[in-house]
């Protein structure tokens, strides 16, 4: 479905991520590991076909990702990019307009569930409001993949319980969900697959069922095993 | 495409009703002037009406410059660029607001010229030393500028079309700046030099392709085409930058 084959991708003379190849299939929400500055971002980027790749590719259903590939794949940026003169109602409406697999009937559901008003102003909301209402927008589309870059920062423990269950409602054996997140915990319980970044290199690809079974290890031993020498130093 | 022209109108909205405003302003002035026989408010209201008419147009494009700008370096691009849309519909949607933007704002500007100059003349008894004054005024530009439609049509579109090819220009500017030069030194400075050698290549083009014999008019619709042309290549090539080198 998604993959990325020798992909790099260098700004200037630091190399953010470094001949990354990986894939992604269906019926399977991935969580995407690494510390900041281990290339999660970026790689997502050149994936939503936002960050052009110094070199590799990245194939959706087979194809280079580009114009086709926006259609179908559903990318929550991390950073808030709303223009600043814009009301939750003209997020939706703008969505509306690109994108034909967006339900604005599926996105007013959303904001209820996430206590947010149509007439509120985007300049106006606080951090975790406007994490809701990127989640809102991005989960309104009935894409086939999803890919939310840190969808959990600024959020109450409350709000991330919905968060988290307005992201396994719309799993489905049709589509992708990658999450990345520094939230090992939260993580765990959403995903059944990980993927764990280090420097901009892939470090390990698991099914987490299979950890469990064969090694007796969870998500969070493993990002432990990996990340714990680096973060003991830091 | 007409989506996107949309959003590039709103946009660039609150600067257009800007201009609106100060035109709606300044012919209130003009028309308190001729109506009431002031001759201080009537020159007021005609020397701001033309400024707004040069400076307004001036404004719009610059405005659709910096929302270029805001819209391939700032995380507000996301918008723009996640959405199943080609650099060449993104950057064609921006090109063609601005410019129909530019040509209707010219047009307002024109016929409210024309319908001010009408109501002067029926107003002011002094016929001959108000025409000698516009004569005059517009021969400061050329002296073989005549006050006929077809002259003045044709230096409308010219000066219309040349700040559309310079829009054009600063916008390939934009472009190469956060494409080709993004995070290098001077980037502002070089894309500013490549705006300025456009600039000049245009002028160069529209005066050493023109007989020198050939009417003021010929001239005026001579340089459009250049202007327009330019133009055009222009946003294929900035389009072209985007569509290869710009990471957002």
């Amino acid at each position: 479905m998604l993959e990325s084959q020798s992909i790099t991708k260098k700004f200037g003379s630091k190399t953010a991520v470094d001949q990354v190849t990986m894939r992604f299939e269906t019926g399977h929400v991935y969580a995407m590991l690494g510390p900041n500055g281990s290339g999660k971002t970026t790689w997502m980027k050149m994936a939503a076909g936002l960050i052009k790749p110094t070199s590799g590719t990245v194939l959706f259903d087979g194809s280079p990702v580009g114009i086709e590939s926006r259609k179908h794949i559903a990318y929550m940026s991390t950073e808030p990019y709303f223009y600043a003169w814009m009301t939750v109602k003209d997020v939706g409406k703008y969505y509306e307009d690109f994108f034909e697999d967006f339900s604005y009937e599926r996105y007013t559901g959303l904001l209820k569930k996430m206590e947010l008003t149509e007439e509120m102003k985007t300049t106006s909301l606080s951090s975790g409001m406007m994490a809701k209402l990127k989640i809102a927008v991005t989960m309104a589309r009935d894409a086939m993949v999803y890919m939310l870059d840190e969808p959990f920062n600024g959020i109450d423990l409350l709000a991330r319980d919905e968060i988290r269950a307005c992201i396994l409602e719309y799993a489905s054996e049709t589509k992708v969900l990658l999450l990345s997140s520094h939230l090992v915990e939260e993580m765990e319980a959403i995903a059944d697959k990980a993927v764990f970044l280090k420097n901009g290199h892939l470090v390990d690809q698991v099914d987490l069922e299979e950890m469990r079974r064969e090694k007796g290890i969870s998500m969070a031993d493993r990002y432990r095993e990996i990340y714990g020498h680096e973060e003991a130093q830091a | 495409m007409i989506k996107l022209m949309k959003y590039e109108l709103r946009k660039t909205l609150f600067v257009k009703l800007i201009v609106l405003a100060a035109a709606a302003l300044a012919e209130i002035v003009f028309l308190i002037g001729v109506l009431g026989d002031r001759e201080r408010m009537t020159g007021t209201g005609i020397v701001l009406l033309t400024m707004l008419a040069m400076g307004g147009i001036m404004v719009i494009g610059l405005a659709s410059v910096v929302t270029l700008h805001r819209d391939v370096s700032t995380k507000q691009s996301y918008m723009l660029f996640m959405t199943p849309n080609s650099s060449y519909s993104i950057l064609g949607a921006k090109m063609l607001e601005n410019g129909l933007s530019i040509l209707l704002a010219g047009a307002c500007f024109f016929a409210l010229g024309a319908l001010d100059i009408t109501l002067l003349f029926a107003h002011e008894k002094r016929l001959d030393a108000l025409w000698n004054t516009i004569r005059s005024f517009l021969e400061q530009f050329n002296e073989q500028i005549t006050l006929d439609l077809p002259t003045m049509l044709s230096l409308a579109a010219n000066l219309i079309c040349s700040w559309i090819s310079t829009t054009a220009a600063m916008y390939l500017g934009v472009v190469i700046a956060n494409a080709l030069l993004k995070g290098k030194r001077f980037s502002g400075f070089v894309s500013f030099l490549v705006i300025v050698a456009l600039l000049w290549l245009i002028g160069y083009v529209q005066v050493e392709t023109l007989d020198a014999s050939v009417s003021i008019r010929t001239a005026y619709w001579a340089d459009t085409g250049v202007a327009l042309g330019f133009s055009v290549v222009m946003y294929f090539l900035a389009a072209q930058i985007m569509e290869r080198k710009l990471s957002v």
